[in-house]
């Protein structure tokens, strides 16, 4: 009775005032090829620059990596150690990207599209500890080129110990994986929370039907 | 999003099953706008969703009507996330045509305090969806007498050795 009640309701509905009305026609061609998805709930164009940047590192990586080979040199095995991680990092990104197929993403039915939301934020929010490593690496080789500069004696007894190196590394990523969790990462946890409430909201209400 | 394929305008099949059901979309929007702002935000939102799940595949009619009440389900539960992130949203319904003013008002109070899986319900509805067809849209199975049967018969599942590894590895 209620719903047959609504639905007269419904169908007795005026129509929306025409100033107030999208306009369909004449902004139909720019509506289609608009992109729906904004901000956080797409990281497409984000995961692009990041896996183009990467690949770069990587290659010139490899490049150096060669020369450090060949010579046997003093940065043979941060290099073999950075090789791996940014070959790592540019299949995970890529992992990302290609798990999350954004074109096709909005078909999928609600609870699925809402557990695949879910999925690519949390392994987004995941990929930062790779960029902290990374960044890492880089601040190390940045370290070691200001003293280089700086001070030859305390230059040479670095470059020469793997152990101390190492020890920055770790140091320097804690620091910086600490910095992007009270910066960038807070929007994307709760966002991340929000659709992670939202779709438990939604199967708790089905399944109490 | 990957429209660039066909960045000068849309297929005219497509234009004309958009124009023609756009009302659709217009439907959805009374459940979950607020004023004429958020309505053309949603709306504008939801046809671009489906023109991008309408050309992601290339079959019959039918399914480009599924594709679009998917966009229209799915970019309204965004709306509803987007507006839950908002700290300070104003849930007033505020139209400037009076009649659309009363209805929306009215309307929204017969609805008051559903859920959105009961609004998302409701709209397929009053669409004329077929109740056993709204789980294709929903994502949620049936918990019939049948498949409650069905489940209890099923034989358990195979033993999970490693669940933190194929959490880590698997990802759906």
């Amino acid at each position: 009775m209620e719903l047959k009640k609504l639905l007269q309701h419904w169908n007795s509905f005026p129509e929306i005032s025409m100033e107030e009305r999208p306009i369909l026609s004449s902004d139909l061609e720019k509506i289609v090829v608009k992109n729906p998805l904004s901000d956080a709930f797409y990281l497409r164009k984000k995961l692009l620059l990041r896996i183009g940047i990467i690949a770069a590192l990587w290659l010139i990586n490899t490049w150096q990596l060669r020369g450090e080979w060949r010579t046997d040199g003093s940065e043979l095995h941060m290099n073999i150690t950075l090789f791996g991680l940014l070959a790592f990092s540019l299949y995970y990104h890529l992992r990302i990207l290609f798990f999350a197929d954004y074109p096709t993403l909005l078909a999928l039915p609600l609870v699925n599209f809402l557990g695949k939301l879910e999925v690519i934020l949390d392994k987004f929010i995941w990929s930062f500890k790779f960029i902290s490593a990374i960044a890492g690496f880089y601040l190390l080789f940045l370290v070691e080129g200001v003293l280089s500069r700086l001070n030859a004696g305390a230059y040479d007894s670095l470059t020469h110990n793997d152990w101390y190196k190492g020890l920055i590394v770790i140091f320097l990523a804690i620091s910086i994986d600490i910095l992007l969790l009270h910066t960038f990462i807070p929007k994307y946890r709760k966002l991340l929370a929000t659709v992670k409430k939202y779709r438990e909201g939604i199967l708790a209400k089905a399944q109490n039907k | 999003m990957n429209n660039s394929s066909n960045r000068s305008g849309c297929e005219p099949d497509l234009r004309s099953m958009l124009k023609n059901q756009h009302k659709k979309v217009y439907s959805i929007c009374r459940f979950f706008a607020h004023n004429y702002q958020e309505h053309q935000r949603l709306f504008i939102n939801i046809i671009a969703a489906a023109s991008q799940n309408i050309r992601s595949r290339k079959d019959n009619s039918n399914d480009k009507q599924t594709m679009l009440l998917r966009a229209c389900i799915n970019m309204a539960a965004l709306h509803s996330i987007s507006l839950e992130l908002e700290s300070a949203h104003d849930a007033t319904i505020q139209f400037k045509s009076p009649d659309y003013q009363r209805s929306m008002s009215s309307f929204r109070e017969s609805v008051r305090g559903i859920s959105d899986l009961e609004k998302f319900r409701l709209f397929l509805e009053l669409e004329n969806i077929p109740a056993d067809e709204i789980p294709s849209f929903t994502g949620l199975v049936h918990a019939t007498a049948a498949g409650r049967k069905q489940r209890r018969e099923a034989p358990a599942p195979a033993k999970n050795f490693i669940p933190y590894l194929k959490e880590k590895l698997i990802w759906s």
